[in-house]
């Protein structure tokens, strides 16, 4: 098994999605934020960067995340990024439709870009990355695109040639919606990624 | 909306907060500092610590004593959030609402709820059609509690707790109360009732203080 660190804020709803015992299992190390730029992460395998961190603490840990990268390490983006410290970023925020399955004949106008990619096989379905989004990425032009909008926005990219580890970049925010109780899918996403994370093909 | 108290509100610096981006908080009327400034920031002159959900309340309970002295001055904190660490006096962690319908998350004011007077169930509840917004769970309310909304099942959503400290501490499991504007929903009377409720509220302690 792949060993995991997760940088923690310290909120409410990372408190409670990482500390759910099935996905903490698969959590060899959570890291306080604060305490981040002092604590060693050479052992890890994968650093997983949650969405809704201190702007300050994140910027500060720029360096050592992109580090971690150029020793190979692979490193999970969850939600949205109005701060700048992802390779080559392009973040472009929307409005949010948190209605959109009200709607007559209801599109999440998610699209499955690359549907044999091992994340799809046995891991994770489109309905388990299926909520809302609060933006897209442009990603570089060498990056794979996992999910995109129908305007072909990426949701979920990957990155395996800005360093020399790998990105996995999403604009979804599953650590917020688990933690605060709110969007069923988000915890049949973490009962596929996290598995995924541990021994899948990336 | 001006008022004559001295508000400070913490910011988590968190993606939702910018620009308002989930919840905007429409008015200028709280000071606004980082939360690990806290550490450092005077109290003396404010009346009103507002404390939002997305905090670190590993850090805030750390500051815990900073909290209680604050509190002892007859002053006022109002936590909107899920508390997980004890670092507000009486106030035990957050339970999620047992959802076995969407019933479940309906809130109701009590009758002695100035600040959701007028406030409709519907409109807390529901958001374009969608329930749950407004509030998934609850924390105990400390015995002589004033409950101000509740889920049907009597969860207290809201409350306010003027016995375990000299001042007052208003506890709601949800969202930031002065984020509730501009909706053209009865949920808009929120904030404004909310300031005044703090403003007499701050009054009061003052009062209570001079005697």
């Amino acid at each position: 098994m792949r060993k995991i660190g997760v940088i923690y804020s310290g909120n409410e709803s990372h408190y409670r999605t990482f500390h759910e015992p099935k996905f903490n299992q698969y959590i060899t190390k959570l890291i306080y934020h604060p305490d981040f730029l002092e604590t060693d992460i050479e052992d890890l395998d994968v650093l997983i960067v949650p969405s809704q961190l201190n702007y300050k603490l994140l910027l500060a840990s720029e360096t050592k995340i992109h580090a971690f990268a150029e020793k190979g390490g692979i490193i999970v983006a969850f939600g949205p990024q109005p701060w700048n410290w992802l390779p080559a970023q392009k973040w472009e925020e929307r409005p949010t439709n948190f209605w959109w399955w009200l709607d007559k004949e209801a599109s999440s106008g998610l699209v499955l870009q690359n549907p044999t990619h091992p994340l799809f096989n046995d891991y994770l379905t489109l309905a388990e990355c299926t909520w809302h989004q609060h933006g897209v990425f442009w990603p570089p032009e060498h990056s794979d695109i996992l999910i995109s909008t129908e305007d072909g926005g990426a949701v979920m990219y990957v990155d395996s040639q800005s360093s020399e580890g790998t990105w996995i970049i999403t604009t979804l925010d599953p650590d917020f919606h688990f933690g605060s109780y709110f969007m069923p899918a988000t915890e049949r996403f973490f009962e596929g990624f996290f598995p995924y994370l541990a021994y899948g093909t990336i | 909306m001006s008022i004559s108290f001295s508000m400070l509100k913490l910011d988590p610096g968190h993606a939702f907060g910018v620009n308002g981006r989930m919840q905007k908080d429409t008015g200028d009327e709280a000071r606004i500092i980082e939360q690990y400034d806290f550490a450092q920031e005077d109290l003396n002159e404010v009346d009103v610590l507002i404390i939002p959900n997305f905090i670190d309340q590993e850090f805030l309970y750390r500051q815990q004593e900073k909290i209680a002295a604050f509190l002892a001055k007859k002053k006022i904190v109002v936590y909107c959030g899920h508390l997980f660490r004890e670092w507000l006096p009486g106030c035990g962690p957050f339970m999620p609402q047992l959802i076995r319908n969407y019933k479940d998350y309906e809130v109701f004011p009590t009758e002695q709820s100035v600040i959701f007077e007028g406030v409709t169930t519907a409109d807390m509840t529901f958001k374009k059609g969608v329930a749950g917004f407004f509030a998934r769970g609850y924390h105990h309310a400390p015995a002589h509690a004033e409950v101000l909304l509740t889920f049907a099942n009597g969860k207290p959503v809201t409350y306010v707790d003027r016995c375990s400290t000299n001042g007052t501490i208003l506890v709601h499991a949800g969202r930031d109360l002065l984020g509730y504007a501009d909706e053209n929903k009865s949920t808009d009377l929120i904030r404004p009732q909310f300031l005044a409720w703090l403003e007499a509220e701050v009054q009061a302690l003052k009062e209570d203080g001079e005697q």
